[in-house]
């Protein structure tokens, strides 16, 4: 492999590899949000301290 | 009632930048490898050109200005911002991957060139400093903090970035280097080679910079989330606290009041 080859390969492989790193994050990043949605939404329809009996 | 949670959008002409950067980036790998002429002084060896100034000029310019320019806008009070705040540091992450590209593919063009993989050169320093001071920039951004002290710290870092960059710049007219000066396109903006190469050249510099809009733009998504979760998940846990004060409250108010005496029969 040439210098030349080596170089584009790098520049190429290094930037696929961080473009999917960072798509893999969003989605992880999304997902963690919904997770962390669905507790407050329920901990938010509880009811308040002067409902209780 | 809680604030409505921040979700990044997802807009459409994100993805066709990125599409038409991917295009590019692909005509510029054809073009530089197999269509455009080797060199009269270099041999193949120029081919390096068609990658390592565009990828040098988006870690230097591109993310400069973005990283800069950010911080400076959440530093003035008017313009303050959590926006700017994500968006420099956005640029400032996929400027330490660009960065240390430059210095990747500038070692792979060096060592045929100039038969060194390194030299203590101001240019290959500088730019070494650079990744260093991004590096340092990230390190920084991941110290537990308010988000408004953490973003005003960010900020005055990225601008001691920015400081680095003029430096890179003129590096090679202010000290005597290895690194030659501006050698395709002279001071009167004659471009000294041939048609092809000359439009691979510059197919090359938007290809990247294309690369370069939308890896900041889905990093910036992923900032904006980050965030978003933090924020879900303090609500979460003052939520939680909430509710374990008012049961233990609620246990107070039902518990029977102790008898006088101890209590004993």
């Amino acid at each position: 492999m040439s210098y030349v080859d080596a170089g584009y390969a790098v520049a190429l492989v290094t930037l696929l590899v961080y473009a999917v790193g960072l798509l893999l994050r969003r989605r992880r990043w999304e997902r963690a949000l919904k997770m962390t949605e669905a507790p407050a939404t329920e901990s938010n329809g509880a009811p308040a301290l002067g409902e209780r009996s | 009632m809680s604030a409505p949670t921040l979700r990044p959008s997802r807009p459409r002409w994100l993805d066709v930048v990125g599409s038409a950067g991917v295009v590019a980036l692909g005509f510029t790998v054809w073009l530089g490898l197999w269509i455009t002429p080797p060199d009269v002084v270099q041999g193949n060896l120029a081919r390096l050109l068609y990658i390592h100034p565009p990828i040098a000029t988006v870690a230097l310019y591109w993310v400069g200005a973005v990283a800069a320019g950010g911080s400076l806008l959440y530093l003035w009070p008017r313009t303050r911002s959590l926006f700017w705040d994500r968006l420099a540091a956005s640029a400032v992450e996929v400027g330490a991957v660009f960065a240390a590209l430059t210095l990747v593919t500038g070692s792979l063009w060096g060592r045929p060139a100039w038969g060194t993989w390194w030299t203590w050169d101001a240019r290959l320093t500088s730019t070494a400093l650079l990744l260093l001071l991004e590096i340092g920039y990230l390190a920084l951004r991941r110290v537990p903090a308010d988000p408004a002290v953490r973003a005003r710290r960010c900020a005055v870092a990225a601008l001691l970035i920015a400081v680095d960059i003029p430096l890179v710049h003129f590096s090679v007219d202010w000290w005597n280097t290895l690194h030659q000066g501006g050698t395709f396109i002279d001071p009167g903006f004659q471009i000294h080679a041939s048609a092809s190469m000359s439009w691979t050249f510059l197919l090359g510099f938007v290809a990247f910079s294309l690369i370069f809009v939308w890896l900041l733009g889905v990093r910036y998504q992923v900032e904006v989330l980050q965030d978003a979760v933090g924020d879900q998940e303090l609500e979460v846990s003052l939520a939680e606290r909430w509710d374990e004060d008012a049961e233990r409250l609620g246990r107070d108010l039902v518990a029977p009041a102790p008898t006088p005496g101890g209590g004993a029969p």
